[in-house]
């Protein structure tokens, strides 16, 4: 199981948003995150739509100071100290506790993710289990996140798709992952072939 | 509510009073300035005059001719410093179960490394009284002044100090332990209270003592001081040449006026002893002496900087290079804080306990109170009503 790399600060069924913990990456925008539900049992799956850093503390503002990020550190070590990562995940899958099955299900979970619930960036093997018949892409594309370009995060989504597989079996299977999460998308976006086009030339 | 319509005409009658009393001032003050230049070559004999005048009004004790200036040193790289603040929520006398709370900011910078600073701030809930019963009936009787709760914060101020200090002090690094306002506990006299004025400064002294034991040494940077002592010391030397026709030549100037019209930026003046009697009760070594600084105020090159008083303990006073160490941090402190020191600017964030706050802690109270089916906290109908004003 990979390390926590954030908590939870705020929570709906929907999304939520995590502060990175100190000397954490953040994870990157368009990858998958899990948060165990203790008392479900269940694994949420969450997709990062939305990195944001800034001053920790409302009411206080970062500013420019003209120095680089070591002089800073040498000479004003309050400054990074007092700087936070948060990021949001729209929540889009979760799979039921393994004594129950452990399946995956493309869908929102009954329950909402706590406040303070740790969140993991999820292996290569978890992001596969994610797959066909990519049903979380209809809620991405139909109920997405207004603060956030659709189409950049589905392109984000479609290059983790091409990389977890790729990963484990090859060239050849990767490309075979994209092309079927490539048919779901077309179908979603009624046959806009130039939307679709332009999502999968940025994928290369 | 205010009447701002009402206000004009006083405004007008402000205006010719603060012309008239600014044009006294500049005539005073370069009389004090010239009274400075006079007393530096005697300054000797103004020291043993002022001594036999008595305390009052406090006069600056000379170490050396009062018109010397030193330049800025460079502070030292890597360097230690440490800092604390403090803030309170006293006890309402509107508001009922008594309570107070202490809110004390730790900060430590390790500058010139990459090595992870200190940013801690520590609450002190108390609600039994204090640890002073056996020293004040008042307390004793559950009942804390606002004077009490003052004085416990600024001993917790300099213990959180000290504590930091220990944790932060690297060997061969030098450090300079920073504190906010004032090292002479003047403010404790007044509580009508011999027993417990005595305990509280006996307690302040003693943590004083072990900084010096410990080599640690404190500063505390006042900003916008308020104090006549040089002015004083300067009346004095005018009667010593002119009799007692010069009283009031210097009346209502103060030492920051004066040093403002001498010291260029980064410049600190010579260093003074002070002579309040509180300090009878502190370690000889222990006893505050002080300097004025023109500080720099950052990037803004026209505003020239404020004056400030720096106080350090006498044992850092004789050192030349813990006193050079203490200017060096503050003048550095200041060019990054925009005229402030920077690390205070912080222990100040640390430590500040807003409004929104104050009332979640009363939310807080009421809840725990609930919880154990007590009556609710009692507010008086005065403050009540000021919360929730009609129409």
């Amino acid at each position: 199981m990979p390390e926590a790399t954030a908590e939870i600060i705020e929570a709906s069924t929907r999304a939520f948003t995590a502060e990175v913990h100190d000397g954490e990456e953040a994870p990157a925008f368009g990858s998958w995150v899990e948060v165990e539900q203790a008392d479900t049992g269940h694994t949420l799956y969450g997709l990062v739509s939305h990195v944001e850093m800034g001053a920790r503390e409302p009411g206080r503002q970062a500013r420019a100071f003209g120095q680089s990020r070591e002089e800073l550190q040498r000479e004003r070590p309050q400054v990074m100290a007092l700087l936070r990562t948060i990021f949001r995940a729209q929540v889009l899958a979760y799979r039921t506790d393994p004594d129950d099955g452990g399946t995956i299900r493309q869908t929102l979970p009954p329950r909402l993710p706590s406040i303070h619930d740790f969140v993991r960036c999820c292996a290569p093997e978890a992001v596969r289990t994610l797959g066909a018949p990519y049903d979380f892409l209809r809620t991405l594309v139909q109920d997405p996140d207004p603060a956030v370009p659709t189409d950049d995060l589905l392109v984000a989504v479609l290059r983790q798709v091409r990389a977890a597989h790729g990963k484990a079996h090859g060239e050849e299977r990767s490309e075979d992952a994209l092309v079927e999460a490539g048919r779901a998308l077309s179908r979603l976006l009624d046959d806009d072939h130039e939307r679709l086009q332009s999502i999968l030339r940025r994928v290369e | 509510m205010l009447d701002l319509h009402a206000l004009s005409a006083d405004l007008d009658a402000f205006g010719t009073y603060q012309a008239e009393a600014q044009a006294r001032r500049r005539r005073r003050l370069a009389d004090a300035c010239a009274a400075l230049d006079a007393c530096a070559d005697r300054w000797e004999a103004v020291r043993d005059a002022a001594a036999e005048r008595g305390s009052t009004p406090l006069v600056a004790g000379l170490r050396e001719a009062p018109d010397a200036t030193y330049a800025a040193p460079g502070r030292p790289t890597p360097f230690t410093a440490v800092a604390t603040d403090g803030s309170q929520i006293y006890p309402d006398r509107h508001v009922e179960p008594s309570c107070y709370l202490i809110n004390t900011s730790r900060i430590a910078f390790q500058y010139g490394t990459l090595e992870t600073p200190i940013l801690e701030a520590e609450v002190d809930f108390e609600y039994e009284g204090c640890d002073l019963a056996e020293h004040s009936p008042g307390a004793r009787a559950g009942r804390v002044s606002d004077e009490i709760v003052s004085a416990l914060r600024d001993e917790q101020e300099l213990r959180a100090l000290l504590e930091t200090s220990r944790r932060a002090r690297r060997k061969g690094r030098p450090l300079v332990a920073l504190a906010d306002g004032t090292l002479i506990r003047w403010m404790i006299r007044g509580m009508d209270d011999r027993d417990l004025e005595d305990e509280l400064i006996g307690r302040y002294a003693a943590l004083l003592e072990d900084f010096r034991r410990e080599g640690l040494p404190p500063a505390s940077y006042v900003s916008m001081p308020g104090n006549a002592e040089l002015i004083n010391l300067l009346g004095v030397h005018l009667r010593m040449n002119g009799g007692e026709d010069d009283e009031d030549a210097l009346a209502g100037l103060l030492d920051r006026w004066l040093f403002a019209e001498t010291l260029a930026v980064g410049e600190r003046s010579a260093t003074f002893t002070s002579a309040s009697r509180i300090q009878t009760r502190y370690a000889e070594a222990d006893r505050i002496c002080y300097f004025y600084t023109r500080v720099p105020a950052g990037s803004d090159s026209n505003d020239p900087g404020e004056i400030a008083r720096v106080e350090v303990p006498q044992w850092v006073a004789d050192d030349a290079d813990l006193l050079n160490r203490a200017h060096g941090l503050i003048i550095s402190e200041c060019e990054k804080g925009g005229g402030y020191p920077m690390i205070l600017s912080e222990a100040h964030e640390h430590a500040v306990i807003r409004a929104p706050e104050k009332e979640r802690f009363y939310q807080m109270i009421e809840r725990a109170l609930r919880e154990r089916g007590l009556p609710p906290m009692r507010r008086s109908r005065k403050d009540r009503s000021k919360r929730t004003p009609a129409v």
